[in-house]
């Protein structure tokens, strides 16, 4: 009896040691035939609609679709896939979290190989040179760009004796300055705050305004020499100082709480925050429309998809790419879901053009939006745009806190950006 | 206990007995004795086989990753103790330090005095119901941490929470919990007290109901009062019990982690725009799985290692100071 239990033990540890060790144990999906893919995205984006779009019209395709989690928690599940997991055949990565990606070409597909390179031209110059390496291979396809536009309550400007229509007031503010002076005029004759926050709805905005952002052209770091960082920077002090800002910080619930009371009336708004609006502030429904953004066109925010390496069926991946990305694909895909299109030859299509929202005083959200990311100069995106934008904006943020006094903030965000860049 | 096992293993299976009768009896005694002393380390091997696994290995090989830049997805290269060095100088790990421990404080102090209180009140003879309140009490500790951290949140907000309402019917200033260190820390000490003061009044409950009701007849007959009832029965008869509480509350309160993450989600993984409640394990999740530095977020996990390894022993020694001293 003892031997048997004795021998039983350590055949379970040896079991338990062996399925624990070895690799990849457990993740074979079930049904491998060459039309069933597997598809990574995030939450909020509504990639379900779709896929149904797709397998109803092609229904022997199965796509497993999975809603990983926020952008950020998808693109570290993809991390951790890649460097030794089972990985998904199709996966979307936000544009913050492709650079990281862009360090290392070899565990993507290069998609010319299935003739990405005859569709370039279909695409927006500047973000298809976003997903392309140095030696030319095109690691994702964009699926869509954030655009900028700043959304206003016209209820509240009429209250304060603003102009309400949106041609009125987008010749308003042509330039930041003029949009402060507009801000002041609503504090002195509301009492309340104008504008959400500085640090994003004004230095985010502004800085991705500019022809280079946080790397020179050699693709060096170089933040702390560009002026035009320095200005957006400026400029963001200098509109905290007026006192127009509500100083909450976006997405906390204080700034969700905010614009559902109407506690400020304007929030720089890229095309896929208007979908958070409607969210978080049903109740005002209707007393919002989008006017164009001081300073020219700009872009913030938008995604890429991606085939990795060891995907297993990449042909169906790259199928589905090509017919959901192509012009009309991604038309399609504004019209039922509202985000911007990267291919330029629809901008002008009709539809687009007449696409409305209601919750925006039926604002021509296509056209608006379109027009802020024609024309723009592409610069260089590196592997660290994510960590400088954020100690400068978390600086900022500091000293609508009242924590960092306005005039060391510079110095303070430099520390802190050099910081971050060493760990 | 020996005679015990011997028992045990005379009563082999026939099998061997059959085989033992034709070898010599002195190599069947040596058999027997290999089988006596190999046997327990059997019983206990599944357990160590996965801790080994599961615990061993990802411990050492954090250490091993800790002397790399380790890109997950890219190349590894050895850098010594480069990541230790610059640790010790980062402003970002001193800080989290400080958050670590005075959340630790913060929270497992007051806590800790008030389940001691709970407790006593919980174990009065005449309170009504009291199944009910024992059971109420762990409510917030089967609650899911993320819920209750949102919440909190919300109550903490600046313009909005319901704690800075009262503040101002009280005809005081908004505190902003989220900008400056200190209120930062109180929030999070705050949903980290809620989560565990009902788990822990319920350990000191249990061990009190073992003390004999005579003891406190007694004293209430010797004319002491609730006060004094507690201070010389209830905390005597708990000493073991708050010791493990103490152990356990020290190991919990380092790696405070979902409560940071999720209470202030200004600035990102930070805590706060200027990392005003960033915790070690935060501080490590941010490094590591935030912007893929695996050497460094290591680092962090050593150091993180070697305080939990200092602290334990401090907590050790002060331990058996408590235990030795006996009412």
């Amino acid at each position: 009896m003892k031997r048997l239990i004795t021998t039983a033990a350590v055949f379970a540890s040896a079991v338990l040691l062996v399925v624990g060790c070895s690799p990849g144990s457990g993740g074979n999906s079930a049904s491998s035939g060459s039309k069933t893919f597997e598809f990574w995205s995030f939450t909020q984006i509504n990639q379900k609609a779709d896929v149904d779009v797709y397998t109803k019209a092609h229904p022997d395709v199965h796509i497993k679709l999975t809603e990983v989690g926020s952008t950020s928690e998808t693109a570290q599940a993809l991390t951790t896939a890649l460097a030794g997991g089972k990985v998904p055949d199709l996966v979307l990565i936000q544009g913050d979290d492709l650079p990281k990606f862009m360090q290392s070409p070899e565990n993507f597909v290069d998609l010319n190989t299935f003739g990405a390179d005859k569709v370039k031209g279909n695409y927006l110059d500047w973000v298809l040179k976003q997903s392309t390496t140095k030696d030319g291979k095109t690691i994702g396809i964009p699926t869509d760009v954030g655009g900028m536009a700043i959304a206003y309550r016209t209820d509240l400007f009429k209250a304060a004796g603003l102009p309400t229509d949106r041609d009125e007031v987008s010749k308003l503010w042509p330039t930041w300055d003029a949009f402060l002076e507009v801000g002041k005029k609503y504090v002195q004759a509301t009492g309340k705050a104008f504008l959400d926050n500085t640090p994003t709805s004004i230095f985010f905005q502004a800085v991705n305004q500019g022809t280079e952002r946080y790397y020179d052209t050699d693709h060096k770091l170089s933040y702390d020499k560009n002026p035009q960082v320095k200005a957006a920077f400026d400029l963001t002090l200098k509109v905290f100082a007026s006192g127009i800002s509500a100083k909450q910080a976006s997405f906390s619930s204080g700034w969700t709480a905010a614009m559902s009371k109407g506690d400020f009336a304007v929030v720089s708004a890229p095309s896929w925050l208007l979908n958070q609006i409607k969210t978080n502030a049903p109740g005002t429904a209707g007393k919002w429309d989008i006017a164009t953004i001081p300073g020219g066109s700009g872009n913030w925010g938008g995604s890429f998809l991606a085939i990795p390496k060891r995907a297993k069926n990449p042909n169906a991946a790259w199928n589905y790419i090509a017919e959901m990305q192509s012009p009309a694909g991604e038309l399609a895909h504004f019209l039922s879901q509202g985000s911007l299109p990267t291919t330029p030859s629809v901008y002008s299509d009709p539809q687009l053009v007449a696409k409305t929202d209601p919750f925006f005083s039926n604002a021509p959200i296509g056209k608006i939006y379109t027009q802020s990311v024609v024309g723009i100069k592409p610069f260089y995106i590196g592997p660290e745009d994510g960590t400088v934008g954020t100690e400068l904006l978390n600086t900022l943020t500091s000293v609508e806190q009242g924590k960092v006094a306005p005039a060391n903030a510079w110095d303070t965000a430099l520390t802190n950006v050099k910081n971050a860049l060493r760990g | 206990m020996s005679g015990k096992v011997t028992a045990v293993t005379t009563m082999l299976g026939p099998a061997t007995a059959a085989e033992n009768t034709t070898r010599p009896t002195r190599y069947r005694h040596i058999q027997q004795g290999v089988r006596e002393r190999l046997a327990p380390y059997t019983y206990v091997a599944p357990f160590f086989l996965l801790f080994f696994v599961f615990g061993l290995f990802p411990l050492l090989f954090t250490f091993y990753v800790a002397l790399f830049e380790w890109d997950p997805i890219g190349e590894h290269h050895y850098v010594g103790l480069a990541n230790f060095s610059q640790l010790v100088h980062d402003p970002r790990f001193w800080g989290a330090l400080r958050n670590t421990f005075s959340i630790w404080v913060l929270s497992t102090v007051p806590q800790l005095l008030l389940a001691l209180g709970m407790a006593h009140v919980l174990n009065h003879v005449r309170l009504r119901a009291a199944t009910l309140f024992r059971m109420s009490v762990l409510v917030p500790y089967i609650t899911s941490v993320a819920a209750t951290t949102i919440v909190f949140a919300q109550l903490f907000d600046r313009d909005y929470g319901m704690l800075n309402w009262f503040l101002q019917l009280l005809g005081l200033q908004h505190v902003d919990f989220t900008a400056s260190v200190w209120a930062s820390n109180i929030m999070i000490a705050v949903m980290v007290a809620w989560r565990w003061t009902g788990y822990n009044t319920l350990l000191y409950l249990a061990s009190l109901q073992a003390v004999p009701r005579e003891l406190f007849e007694a004293a209430a007959a010797d004319g002491a009062n609730g006060w004094k009832q507690f201070r010389h029965v209830t905390i005597p008869a708990l000493r073991p019990i708050i010791a493990f509480t103490v152990v356990t509350s020290t190991i919990g309160g380092l790696q405070i982690f979902t409560e940071p993450l999720l209470a202030n989600t200004v600035g990102g993984l930070t805590c706060g725009a200027a990392r005003q409640c960033q915790t070690l394990t935060l501080f490590l999740y941010e490094q590591a799985f935030g912007r893929f530095h695996f050497g460094y977020g290591a680092a962090v996990g050593v150091a993180l290692f070697v305080m939990t390894v200092i602290v334990s022993a401090i907590n050790y020694l002060l331990v058996t100071r408590i235990r030795s001293e006996r009412p």
